[in-house]
């Protein structure tokens, strides 16, 4: 259970470098309506929640020690007004209003230029602008800038009941619909004291992994794309609408929108149908194998992703980036592996043997963990699924966190409960967390390898926006 | 490669859609105008193998100048209101718009009231309505063709639509990048 801790905003600082020295770990921080101002820490005993209330909206700054709070801040003073002292440029994130410069990393030189792409894409792509500073074809510099989806969903699911809430978070983002609503259900249930029976932690675990095996498939077939190999991304693409037409047989629905609620599990499956799901992933593997053996064999489009868009190991720990993203770099953390309301027992994230942080590697990791989801997914569905509720342990503090592995990673859902109504909704997705990694890896490679670079990470726009 | 190819041609002939009843070449810009990436998801199945929405002469194209349809995705959020609108200045006439998911048709938009500068009808003549939260590829596919189908049979439509290519370019005055002149039409 989470206990929201509180401490003087001055002593923030010092709080935060002693739990984290004692191993904890950065994984959020939101400000709330009232000037107050969270910071949520995974420790080996659970999620901490340090709050304060920052006099006259300033407080000290923690992006010297926590690299990974960076945009957290920049949020929190775009949106809530709060004044970060050490943060210095605080950059502008959300607001669209600042001059050029006021978002922008200043760049100078000769030959120096920038590049504007966005919010428009080419193609069937989501909305977001991106300014490169080069010089020539080479990239020294990239400022993304999102947030033209914000959608407000965070302050328009507040004052709402906590099952009316839901989705709120389920439509940040279609494709993560799972993991935001679980993370979402865990974290309500988290701050009012519920917890999920066997049971109930077998059927989100499952569509959870179901969610992972379409977004694997999409992102692997993303990467072909990037490189212009047809063949692997339409193999892949109809890999992924095949996964996501057993979701709809199973569930209703091809995201699976609705297989998620609070305080219960709706989904069911009787023993015919989980067999037949079971018997249809096993086919499908069979053919993602398959066509995947195929791409390890096409030299022209292997040769396109060594050494490009390398993100390090120092660089992924120094941003705090997660996922699969993270884990082709070298740091294997998996949030399935600390799990306990779901059915990860055992769980042992993937890693590559050599984990270079290129293209490379995000493509072949996207694999490995394929392979995890199919297993995992195999054993789930070995027993039919029925109805079940969790069941009231001691009651919560009112604040709640829930942490869950999306297929982009860790993903963050903090909840703040008053007499039984959401007071404060925030999610910090996956790709929240990679977008300022996304954008140091794309440094010093050219300009027409930046899809192929997005395209390994394959964040979401919409999730970050709300 | 082999396994990719036979795979592809096993599933070509599974695809379902019924044949196009008539010849046309249009070419479609896509806008997000703030999704939840769920009718983007979908929308790029439509140019794959399975459902290969290029046989009945519709296309995906980078440039709003080389478009005949808008597709909109979306609730349209302040922030792509001018892109949007920039977009759709941009391309050259007759055109259409088409609203692809229940978002872009203001049906159960769930968003804080003071970020949004849709529903898409207010802001541009909507041609073509495609419900669904999302919409499966092939319902996009179905919806796009009995949009047309309808457009072109019927008489009050004939001059918004030219399925050959008799297009106009944009009218100087109101191109790219020109926004903020355009009067919705009555539709
Ligand atoms: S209609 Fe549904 S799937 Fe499409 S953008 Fe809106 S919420 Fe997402």
């Amino acid at each position: 259970m989470t206990v929201p801790e509180l401490i003087d905003a001055r002593e923030l600082r010092t709080a935060l470098t002693g739990t984290l020295e004692s191993g904890a770990r950065f994984v959020g921080a939101w400000a709330t309506a009232d000037g107050g101002w969270r910071v949520a820490l995974a420790t080996v005993q659970g999620t901490r929640v340090l709050v304060c209330t920052p006099a006259g909206g300033r407080v000290d700054s923690i992006v010297q020690t926590v690299g990974a709070a960076v945009w957290d801040e920049r949020e929190a003073h775009d949106l809530y007004g709060l004044e970060f002292d050490g943060h210095e440029p605080l950059r502008t994130l959300v607001d669209h209003s600042a001059a050029l410069e006021a978002w922008t990393t200043p760049v100078r030189g000769g030959g120096v230029h920038q590049v504007a792409v966005g919010p428009i894409h080419a193609g069937v792509i989501e909305s977001g602008h991106f300014r490169f500073h080069c010089v020539g074809d080479r990239i020294l510099a990239l400022d993304p800038r999102l947030f033209y989806k914000h959608r407000g969903l965070e302050r328009a699911a507040e004052g709402r009941g906590y099952g009316q809430a839901l989705p709120y978070a389920a439509r940040a983002c279609a494709a993560c619909s799972v993991a935001n609503t679980v993370a979402y259900a865990q974290a309500v249930e988290d701050a009012v004291g519920l917890w999920p029976p066997a049971e109930l932690r077998r059927q989100r675990t499952l569509l959870l992994e179901l969610e992972r095996a379409y977004n694997h498939l999409n992102d692997i077939g993303a990467v072909c794309a990037g490189v212009g190999f047809a063949p692997g991304s339409m193999a892949f693409a109809v890999l992924k609408d095949r996964a996501q037409e057993l979701c709809r047989q199973a569930f209703g629905h091809r995201f699976l929108f609705g297989a998620v609620a609070v305080g219960h599990g709706p989904a069911t499956l009787d023993a015919a149908q989980a067999d037949a799901l079971r018997a249809q992933l096993r086919e499908l593997r069979a053919d993602a194998a398959a066509a995947w053996r195929d791409l390890e064999f096409s030299a022209s489009l292997q040769a396109r992703l060594d050494g490009v868009g390398v993100l390090s190991h120092d660089r992924a720990l120094q941003f705090g980036a997660v996922g699969p993203a993270a884990r082709a770099s070298g740091v294997v953390r998996d949030v399935r592996t600390d799990s306990p309301r779901l059915a990860y027992m055992g769980f042992v994230p993937a890693s590559l043997p050599q984990a270079g942080g290129d293209v490379a590697a995000r493509f072949q990791i996207r694999a490995a963990e394929l392979e995890a989801t199919w297993e995992l997914l195999d054993g789930l569905l070995s027993e039919p699924l029925t109805r079940s509720a969790a069941t009231w342990q001691e009651p919560g503090g009112g604040v709640g966190v829930g942490r869950v592995e999306s297929p982009r990673g860790e993903t963050v859902c903090m909840v703040e409960l008053a007499a039984g109504r959401v007071a404060r909704l925030h999610l910090r997705s996956a790709s929240y967390a990679n977008w300022p990694a996304l954008a140091d890896a794309t440094a010093g490679n050219l300009l027409p390898d930046f899809p192929l670079i997005n395209k390994s990470f394959e964040l979401c726009y919409a999730c970050v926006d709300r | 490669m082999f396994v990719l190819l036979r795979q592809l041609r096993t599933i070509r002939r599974e695809a379902s859609l019924r044949p196009g009843d008539e010849p046309r070449w249009l070419a479609i810009r896509h806008v997000d105008a703030g999704s939840c990436n769920g009718c983007e998801h979908e929308l790029a199945l439509l140019g794959g193998p399975l459902h290969d929405i290029q046989r009945f002469g519709l296309d995906i194209v980078a440039s709003p100048r080389h478009a005949d349809i808008l597709l909109v995705t979306g609730p349209v959020t302040t922030r792509m209101a001018q892109p949007l609108q920039i977009a759709y200045e941009a391309m050259p006439t007759p055109r259409l718009v088409a609203a692809l998911g229940d978002c872009a048709l203001g049906c159960n938009v769930l968003a804080d009231r003071d970020q949004l500068a849709g529903p898409l009808s207010e802001l541009l003549p909507v041609d073509i309505r495609i419900p669904g939260c999302p919409p499966s590829p092939e319902s996009i596919a179905a919806g796009l063709l009995d949009g047309l189908r309808a457009i072109t049979q019927h008489p009050a439509h004939s001059s918004r639509v030219s399925t050959t290519r008799d297009r106009r370019p944009p009218q100087s005055g109101t191109v790219w990048p020109g926004h903020g002149n355009h009067q919705p039409k009555e539709h």
